[in-house]
């Protein structure tokens, strides 16, 4: 039942829209962020061409997503590579613990990947007595302040400065020599790098696998993800099976694009490429690669040809800066690993709409989601989609299925329609405060009921 | 363990309800003619001394290569003590006997850079106008930490390297995908936002990023 997560989620958005500290520091960043992106789309002559070569790029991917996954697979295999295909997240996490029970892996380092929030791989490295240490700054944060993260892209947006010397004094406190910004970042760049060089093994995500080279292209500013895929003995990349692309030349759009909405930047600092273990003639690098392909029900998602587009995202997170109640909420109110429109439409489509359907509301249907959307993801019409699946499957609550009839009846005659409206009117100027209506009045006024109907307003003024 | 695909039955599984989802077909945008995603570029070695200004990298030109030599001598003369690792590669063999005096230095032969590393120098692949950056490799380019783990990373590059854009790029890049384990585009020094979006330079990585050209 969605009651409890229904609950939940009402809790949480009430709690942090009215918390004006949370919506300082969410304004600031989002406003950052809108700031450079405008910046950045300023160096495309046609922003509309570069998104539709983008969808189509990803389309192609999507719709022939079997012969791209086994071109992939073939390229990493003859590079010396491994490849392991999971089916749930259960068997994901299995054999990363097995392969790291089998070769004495104590520490690990990781660079940012949603794909191990989504599998819960952290707890399960925990349980088996391996340390795991999240490098890339907003997720080390969050890491030490037990959070998940906030936001798929700056996962410590909600955050101040404060916050965090706060966190570092007590977590990190000898790395720890000064309070500002600057100081802050080197005080983890000290913590981090003893880990880097003592993990046994690294583990990424990917945000794109290449299929004609088999190689992962990782994106990173921060240079974490280099280290961690570079100094471990091993390396494991967890990836979607939706995040095979065709083309190495892919990237020339992909990168600049990804590297766009997800910060404004022309292109990241760090563009990897990385095709397997070390080979004969290198000097360093890991001994082994691994690369885990999880369906986790991405396939069903595949099977519904309406909603298939929602694996065409690349995980830029423009969708969340442009959503009115993620820029309300935040990313934590939602419960969910991915939130925002990805996150509303992603979660009931992978964990079952019956649940989460409670999401498709997190919406005022605006539309923006869709608008900036890189792969043009028809977010905001998944959101209705849902709500009307919902409503197939019988998943709504009796009374607003009961208000639905009533309402559709009243509407189909125009002498029912007269009545409803007069009954409805003369209601709310006797109980304007009711029960009922205490979600909307607790926080604004209840505009006053119009003295005269559409109707008679017409006849009294005519077409004016 | 073996070199193949592990779990085949997930695998078989995984693959037969791809193909089965894929027998309805989804709805295709309308195409739109797609012009150039960039404006072209005019004058490639400005525009990448340019852009690699705002990518907070240094950029030093040089006529030929006792002038290399000399602006390496420099930008390690700024560099506190200690060690360096360098590319093992003929030309930098020679650059480094002038350059290097008295500091030690580590061979990319000798196997990974150390932790306490100043400085790496290496040659590149490639450098891209469009976006000023640096493509690299680690069998081409002294290994897969070489450009990473120490805070100040020196690239001595020719003019002639220089290609316009990502296209041109990613094709040298798949000329040499397959004798590297890694392929990279270095665009910049290592950065973060994470803390209030407040720029930072030099989180895990390199905070300095030099690119000698020899015209």
């Amino acid at each position: 039942m969605s009651g409890d997560l229904l609950r939940q989620f009402h809790h949480h958005a009430r709690e942090k829209a009215q918390d004006p500290a949370h919506r300082k520091t969410i304004r600031w960043a989002i406003d950052t962020y809108d700031a450079a992106v405008a910046r950045g789309k300023t160096r495309f002559p046609d922003w509309e061409a570069a998104r539709q070569r983008s969808y189509e790029i990803k389309w192609e991917a999507v719709n022939h997503l079997d012969r791209y996954l086994e071109e992939f697979e073939a390229k990493v295999i003859q590079r010396g590579g491994h490849v392991f295909w999971a089916a749930d997240s259960g068997q994901a996490r299995n054999y990363v613990l097995e392969l790291a029970r089998a070769r004495g892996v104590k520490s690990v380092v990781k660079s940012k990947s949603m794909l191990t929030e989504e599998i819960a791989l952290n707890p399960a490295l925990e349980r088996e007595g391996i340390k795991v240490w999240e490098t890339d700054l907003g997720e080390f944060i969050v890491q030490l302040r037990h959070e998940p993260p906030y936001h798929i892209v700056t996962p410590a947006m909600h955050l101040s400065r404060g916050q965090v010397i706060d966190l570092f004094r007590e977590k990190i406190p000898n790395d720890v020599i000064g309070d500002s910004h600057e100081e802050l970042v080197a005080a983890a760049r000290r913590a981090l790098r003893r880990e880097f060089f003592a993990a046994d093994m690294g583990i990424s995500g990917a945000n794109f696998l290449v299929a004609d080279t088999g190689m992962i292209a990782i994106t990173t500013n921060e240079g974490n993800g280099r280290l961690c895929t570079s100094l471990p003995r091993i390396h494991v990349a967890f990836a979607g099976i939706e995040k095979v692309i065709p083309r190495l030349q892919d990237l020339a759009t992909l990168w600049p694009v990804l590297a766009t909405v997800g910060t404004g930047q022309h292109i990241t600092a760090y563009s990897t490429l990385i095709g397997g273990p070390r080979t004969p003639q290198e000097n360093d690098g890991p001994v082994e690669f691994h690369v885990v392909l999880l369906d986790n029900g991405r396939s069903r998602l595949l099977a519904d040809s309406e909603q298939r587009d929602l694996l065409q995202c690349i995980r830029c997170g423009a969708c969340l800066n442009a959503c009115p109640v993620y820029r309300n909420i935040g990313g934590h109110a939602y419960g969910t690993v991915y939130q925002g429109p990805l996150g509303s439409v992603l979660t009931p489509a992978l964990q079952g709409l019956a649940q989460y359907q409670h999401l498709s509301y997190a919406s005022s249907l605006c539309g923006n989601c869709t608008s900036v959307c890189p792969v043009k993801i028809d977010l905001a019409h998944h959101l209705l989609h849902n709500r009307r699946n919902a409503v197939q499957e019988g998943d709504r609550p009796w009374r607003e299925r009961l208000g639905m009839r009533l309402w559709r009846w009243a509407m189909m005659d125009r002498r029912r329609f007269q009545l409803a409206g007069r009954m409805g009117r003369a209601l709310l100027r006797a109980f304007g405060g009711i029960s009922v209506l205490k979600p909307w009045t607790e926080s604004r006024e209840l505009p006053p009921a119009p003295t005269m109907t559409f109707r008679e307003r017409w006849r009294k003024n005519g077409a004016r | 363990m073996e070199h193949a695909s592990q779990n085949p039955g997930a695998r078989e599984e995984i693959l037969s309800r791809v193909r089965a989802a894929l027998k309805k077909t989804a709805q295709r945008r309308e195409a739109i003619a797609p012009g150039p995603l960039f404006a072209p570029v005019a004058n490639p070695l400005e525009r990448f001394q340019a852009e690699c200004a705002a990518n907070f990298m240094e950029t030093m030109l040089t006529p030929d290569s006792a002038a290399t030599a000399a602006a390496l001598q420099r930008v390690l003369a700024s560099l506190p003590p200690g060690e360096i690792f360098l590319q093992d590669a003929p030309e930098l063999r020679q650059l480094a006997s002038a350059a290097a005096q008295g500091r030690s230095v580590r061979w990319s032969s000798a196997g990974a850079p150390a932790e306490s590393s100043q400085a790496t120098v290496s040659l590149c692949e490639a450098l891209v106008a469009m976006t000023g950056s640096v493509l690299v490799s680690s069998a081409g380019c002294g290994g897969r930490g070489a450009s990473v783990v120490a805070p100040c990373h020196i690239v001595v590059a020719h003019a002639v390297q220089l290609v316009l854009d990502l296209e041109a790029a990613l094709a040298r890049a798949g000329q040499i995908a397959f004798d590297n384990s890694y392929v990279g585009l270095i665009s910049g020094s290592s950065r973060t936002a994470d803390i209030e979006k407040r720029l930072i330079i030099g989180a895990h990585g390199p905070r300095r990023l030099v690119v000698i050209i020899e015209e």
